[in-house]
C-alpha cells in the first residue's frame, strides 16, 4: 500500500473502515481478540499512511491502562497473582484490564487515524456530490473551522491574561480563580461571531432550498466502494460469529 | 433551521471542545465540556441543544476514540434540563443556577455512573476513575465506588457550569437576549 492512501481515498471509505475496525474491536472475542484487533488496527493505520496515529493514540491509551490495572487489577476481586516486584494482582481483573485497554486502544486508534485522514473540504465536495442533506455537511465542516478558530483565541487569551498576572498554576484556589477570566471571553466571542456570521449564512442562502453542484468531487473509484461494502461484509460475519 | 442556529451550532461545539481542554489543562476537579449545549438549549431551545451535544460527542470521539459516544445520553440531559431551567426562570439569579446545576448534576451523574460501570467497568476519563479507584481503596464495592464518583464529579462540574451559564445570561447585553426570547424567560426580564 502506499503512503497516505487513507488521505488519497474517498473521505466516506476512511470513515466506514474507522468504524468498521472500531466495531470489530468491540466484537472480538477474549481473551486473544481484543490485542489482536489493536495490532490490527495499528498495522492497517500505518499501512495507510496515517501511523502518527498510533503514537497519539498510545498517548490517549496509557493512561487509561493504567486506571484500568489500578482499578481492576490493584483493587479487584478474586484469585490472585503475585508479581516479581511484589504485591498481587486479581487474575480475572487483570485479564479484564488486558482485554478492555485493548479494545478501547484499538478504537482510539482507528478514530484518529479517520480524524488524521480526514480533509474538511473533500468531506463537503463528497456529501454534495452524493446528494447529501448540505446542512448536515455544512455543520460538521464550520464546526471543524470554528473548533481551530476559537482554539487559537483560547491561546491568544490565555497568553494575554498572564501578561496582566493571571496565574494558571498554583493552588486549586489560583487555578480556580483564572476560570472566568479564560471562559468568559471566550463565551461572549462565540456568541458575537455567530450573531455577526447569520448575516453572511443569509446572503449565501445556506438554507434556500435545491440541488448544490460539488465543485471538484473527490473520485469514488471502484476500489473505494469494494472496500466500503467488504468493511460493512466484515462487520456482518463478525456480528453473525458473535451471535450464533 | 434558521439560520441564526445554523452559525450558532458550530460556535456553541467549538466552545464544549475548546473549553473543555481549557479547563483540563487547569487541571481542575470540574469538565466544563458542555457549556455550548447548554447555551444553545437556552438561546435556541431544546432541538439545538440536542443537536450541539451529539455533534460535539461525534467530534470528541473522532479525536479521542469512538467509545465515548456512549456518552451522547448525558449531553441530552443536558440539554433537556437547560431547556427546562431557562422555561421556568432558572438563571434568573445564582441560587436558581446553583440549584438548577445541583440537580443536572445529580441526574447526569446517576445516568453517567450506569454508563461507566455497564460498559466499561468505571474506568473512563482520568479524574473520576481516580476518585473511584480512591473510594475502592476504601473498600467500596465497585458499582457504589462508579456511582459515588461519577455523583460527585458531575454534581459539582453542572453547578458550576449552570452559574457560569447563568452569569454570562445575566451578562448579555440587551441588544442580543432581545433576540432570544427563551434566554431572556431565563433570566426573568
Amino acid at each position: 500500500m502506499s503512503a497516505g492512501l487513507a488521505r488519497a481515498a474517498h473521505p466516506f471509505t476512511s470513515g466506514a473502515v474507522a468504524l468498521a475496525l472500531a466495531l470489530l474491536a468491540m466484537l472480538a472475542p477474549a481473551p486473544t481478540g481484543p490485542p489482536v484487533a489493536y495490532a490490527a488496527v495499528c498495522v492497517a493505520v500505518i499501512a495507510t499512511g496515517v501511523g502518527r496515529a498510533v503514537l497519539i493514540g498510545l498517548a490517549v491509551s496509557v493512561p487509561l491502562w493504567l486506571l484500568l490495572v489500578v482499578m481492576h487489577g490493584v483493587l479487584g476481586e478474586g484469585a490472585r497473582l503475585a508479581t516479581p516486584v511484589g504485591g498481587t494482582l486479581s487474575i480475572s481483573g487483570l485479564a479484564w484490564a488486558v482485554e478492555q485497554g485493548s479494545r478501547l486502544a484499538a478504537i482510539v486508534t482507528a478514530s484518529l487515524g479517520f480524524a488524521r485522514a480526514f480533509d474538511p473540504h473533500r468531506f463537503l465536495q463528497a456529501a454534495i456530490a452524493r446528494r447529501w442533506p448540505f446542512a448536515a455537511a455544512f455543520l460538521v465542516v464550520a464546526t471543524l473551522d470554528a473548533m481551530t478558530r476559537f482554539g487559537e483565541q483560547a491561546i491568544r487569551l490565555r497568553e494575554a491574561q498572564r501578561t496582566r498576572g493571571l496565574r494558571v498554576r498554583g493552588s486549586l484556589r489560583a487555578r480556580a480563580r483564572a476560570v472566568p477570566a479564560l471562559i468568559f471571553p471566550l463565551l461572549l466571542a462565540s456568541l458575537t461571531d455567530a450573531d455577526e456570521q447569520v448575516l453572511a449564512l443569509e446572503t449565501r442562502g445556506l438554507t434556500a432550498p435545491g440541488r448544490r453542484t460539488a465543485i471538484d468531487p473527490p473520485p469514488d473509484t471502484r476500489l473505494d466502494r469494494l472496500v466500503r461494502w467488504g468493511s460493512l461484509l466484515v462487520v456482518l460475519v463478525a456480528i453473525w460469529i458473535r451471535v450464533r | 433551521m434558521s439560520p441564526r442556529l445554523f452559525a450558532l451550532i458550530p460556535a456553541a461545539v467549538a466552545i464544549n471542545l475548546v473549553i473543555g481542554r481549557v479547563v483540563a489543562e487547569l487541571a481542575l476537579p470540574v469538565y466544563l465540556d458542555t457549556l455550548g449545549t447548554m447555551v444553545v438549549a437556552i438561546l435556541a431551545g431544546l432541538p439545538g441543544g440536542l443537536l450541539v451535544g451529539t455533534i460535539s460527542q461525534l467530534l470528541a470521539g473522532m479525536l479521542s476514540g469512538y467509545q465515548w459516544l456512549a456518552f451522547v445520553p448525558i449531553q441530552w440531559l443536558i440539554a433537556l434540563l437547560a431547556a427546562g431551567a431557562a422555561r421556568s426562570g432558572g438563571f434568573a439569579s445564582p441560587w436558581r443556577s446553583g440549584l438548577w446545576g445541583a440537580a443536572c448534576g445529580l441526574a447526569c451523574g446517576l445516568v453517567s455512573a450506569g454508563i461507566s460501570y455497564l460498559l466499561f467497568k468505571g474506568v473512563t476519563a482520568g479524574g473520576v476513575t481516580a476518585i473511584g479507584a480512591l473510594f475502592r481503596s476504601l473498600g467500596a464495592s465497585l458499582p457504589v465506588a462508579v456511582t459515588a464518583a461519577s455523583l460527585s464529579t458531575d454534581l459539582i462540574d453542572k453547578t458550576v457550569a449552570f452559574l457560569v451559564v447563568g452569569a454570562l445570561l445575566r451578562a448579555l447585553p440587551r441588544r442580543i437576549l432581545g433576540r432570544f426570547p427563551l434566554a431572556a424567560r431565563a433570566v426573568g426580564r
